[in-house]
């Protein structure tokens, strides 16, 4: 089993839910979401993130409309659809509740091993 | 310098060096290879294709710029390799996907390995998809060649012909069945330069070594030659020389089977073309009501539409067809692009449809001809025994058709305008009969699907005819109702005439005659424009020329007379008089007499 392969489940498994909650305010293109992303360190290539974008789009949580760009070509800027709302909400009980859970846990843990 | 190649990247304008277009192309064509359809790759593939464009258009600081390997190096590196691209399914899919499975064994794909061939490369091929060392697959190979008797031969060259070779490093890469990733083809053409500059430099040395050893066998047999050297040079000079067998084989087999392929592609291809006309040229008749072409529709007593026929005879006939178009054109062109599995059973499936829907019409038709019954109507009439019976049939231009011809159904409008169907299928049958009336029977004969059907058919014939004094006057057409359908409707006029009585049938009775008397049929085609006199079951012709027909013989002798001439045997004795003349033998002596003169042969010299 290899560290990597743990890691990389590890922040795929939210990303899904960190896509979403950059998206929950505003809308923003790909660039942006990634710049995000990128600076949380949860991404570290960017390929990763569109196969994400179009499964969320085709799932309904996601829509897109172009906007034209002045340096390259057209951008697509991404906005959460009320189905998104509601599943973002669900995740964000879900993510605390993980959160509080994984905590406990951990902290537990290394209480024993002190 | 470097030659630059213009892209278009999502709308947007490129100067690229060749060698960074190439890595970029195979860079999207991996991450391309990442995805399925079903996860939306085209819709991946323009985002991406979006972003880099962007991020180029970023490293761009003028028009003029060129993009390099550099900056496509960096552009990879922020965009991860294909391996980045693959989402763990397993975590974000709602439902398993029986996908996943295929993708971790990445499917193989048959192809001619020409790195490790010995001939044509079809044995490493084989073995790389089988997963098997390729010597095992030669053994077989060598063993089913022998003992096939040489047919194993022929199919190792179809494999050849057919099998496209390895020639791009994706298809080297599906041909092993290793995944088809940028490390791995980066791999891959390493190993490539590898093995060809390895090649090259063993060519290279193999030429110099076996001109060299070439001269030194000749200057010198005696020298001692480097065994190993040799055993190289064996191996090295057999792959060459298989090489080039292989290829003039290889190319002849190419000419042959392009060849055939083009004759598979002209036959597919003419057959389906006379396939679409027939089925324009029958299928409209349908909708635009030509007079006359509707025959078809008539004929069709089983009542399915000739539109649906002819289109089962076209899906019927035409889909082997065109697959023999298809396989002419695979045969062409190596990698032809499959047309799909969809596509292929959907045509089987319509090709079965047609067979079976064929066969039904067949069978519906056939069940039309269950049934055969006749309608008989009889009419006595009385004649004078001294008299003499004339039978003509009543010509009748009415349908514009005096030429007779068995089973001539034809389509016409009668006086009121009415669709009928007419035939000219009557018979006359004479027969001798004792009472003093002669009676003359029409029996009306039509098929049907069952009896009922049958007997109103017949009944639905309509025939005339008519007995005017001593002559009889018959029509020589039936006619009925178009709806009634062609069914095989049938005549036959059975005359009883009296014993005694002299008839005469006129001239036009000739051909609804039956061509010899039998048992039950008196008159025949050659009594006609005669008078014969009506016996006891035969007739006797008053003025036909006398017929010869002698022949009398047993084992050994015999006399024959006829209009042939004269022919007699006595044992080994014999005589023949013809037009020819006459030649008589025996065994000491033959004669013959001919144009050519008097000829006598004599054993005795």
């Amino acid at each position: 089993m290899k560290i990597e392969n743990t890691k990389a489940q590890m922040r795929k498994g939210v990303l899904e839910y960190c896509i979403l909650s950059v998206l929950k305010d505003d809308d923003a293109y790909v660039a942006e979401i990634l710049d995000t992303l990128k600076d949380a360190k949860l991404l570290v290539v960017e390929g990763t993130i569109y196969p994400l974008l179009t499964r969320l789009k085709n799932a309904g949580l996601l829509n897109y409309r172009w906007e034209e760009s002045t340096s390259g070509p057209p951008r697509k800027y991404y906005g959460l659809t009320e189905t998104g709302k509601l599943f973002l909400k669900e995740l964000n009980t879900t993510w605390s509740e993980l959160q509080n859970a994984v905590n406990l846990v951990t902290r537990k843990k290394s209480n024993k091993n002190e | 310098m470097n030659k630059t190649v213009n892209i278009n990247l999502a709308g947007i304008f490129f100067h690229i060096d060749e060698d960074a277009y190439q890595k970029l192309q195979r860079y999207l064509e991996a991450i391309k290879r990442s995805f399925t359809d079903s996860q939306g790759r085209s819709e991946i593939i323009s985002d991406i294709e979006a972003r880099i464009a962007e991020l180029f258009s970023e490293r761009v600081k003028h028009d003029k710029q060129v993009i390099g390997a550099k900056e496509v190096d960096e552009v990879i590196s922020i965009m991860g390799q294909p391996e980045d691209y693959l989402v763990d399914d397993e975590i974000f899919e709602d439902e398993p996907q029986p996908a996943q499975k295929r993708k971790s064994s990445p499917s193989k794909k048959l192809f001619r390995d020409t790195d490790n061939s010995y001939i044509g490369g079809v044995a490493s091929g084989l073995g790389h998809y089988l997963g098997i060392d390729a010597v095992w697959i030669r053994l077989i190979w060598l063993l089913l060649a022998i003992g096939s008797g040489g047919t194993f031969i022929f199919i190792y060259i179809l494999f050849w012909v057919l099998v496209p070779e390895a020639v791009t490093t994706a298809d080297k890469l599906t041909m092993t069945g290793e995944p088809v990733n940028i490390s791995n083809i980066e791999k891959k053409i390493k190993d490539g330069f590898d093995s060809v500059s390895e090649t090259v430099s063993d060519v290279a040395k193999n030429v110099s070594d076996s001109v060299s050893g070439a001269a030194k066998n000749v200057s010198n047999a005696a020298k001692k030659v480097d065994i190993k050297k040799q055993g190289n040079n064996i191996k090295s000079s057999s792959r060459t020389f298989f090489d080039a067998i292989g290829d003039i084989i290889m190319f002849f087999f190419t000419v042959f089977a392009k060849f055939v392929g083009i004759l598979l592609m002209i036959v597919g291809a003419s057959a389906l073309i006379a396939l679409i006309i027939g089925l324009f040229s029958l299928g409209v008749t349908n909708f635009i009501h030509i007079p006359g072409l509707d025959l078809v529709d008539v004929v069709n007593a089983g009542n399915t539409p000739i539109w649906l026929v002819s289109l089962l005879a076209f899906f019927s006939i035409g889909i082997p067809f065109f697959f023999l178009f298809y396989l002419g054109l695979k045969i062409l062109v190596n990698n032809l692009k499959s047309i799909g599995n969809i596509a292929k059973f959907t045509l089987l499936g319509i090709w079965i449809l047609s067979i079976i829907g064929l066969i039904i019409v067949g069978v519906r038709q056939a069940s039309e001809h269950a049934f055969n019954e006749r309608v008989v109507e009889k009419q006595e009439f009385y004649i004078a025994p001294a008299d003499t019976l004339k039978i003509k049939m009543a010509h009748t231009d009415s349908f514009g058709n005096s030429y007779r011809n068995h089973n001539s159904f034809k389509f016409a409008r009668n006086e009121n305008g009415d669709r009928i169907i007419y035939s000219s299928d009557i018979e006359i049958v004479v027969k001798s009969t004792t009472d003093s009336l002669a009676t003359l029977s029409i029996e009306k004969y039509a098929d049907g699907r069952d009896y009922e059907k049958a007997i109103e058919r017949a009944k639905n014939i309509s025939y005339n005819y008519s007995i005017n004094g001593n002559e009889v006057s018959l029509d020589d057409y039936l006619t009925t109702e178009a709806k009634n359908k062609f069914s095989d409707q049938e005549v036959d006029i059975i005359l009883y005439l009296p014993e005694g009585i002299i008839a005469n049938f006129s001239n036009n009775t000739k051909s609804f005659l039956n061509y010899r008397t039998y048992d039950g049929n008196i008159v025949s085609t050659k009594h006609a424009n005669h008078y014969v006199k009506i016996k006891q079951d035969e007739v006797e012709c008053l003025d036909c020329p006398t017929e010869i027909d002698v022949d009398i013989h047993n084992d050994n002798n015999g006399i024959k007379i006829n209009d042939e001439g004269i022919e007699v045997k006595v044992d080994s004795s014999s005589l023949k008089i013809n037009r020819n003349g006459v030649k008589a033998g025996s065994p000491e002596v033959k004669v013959n007499i001919d144009k050519n003169g008097i000829q006598v042969k004599s054993d005795n010299t």
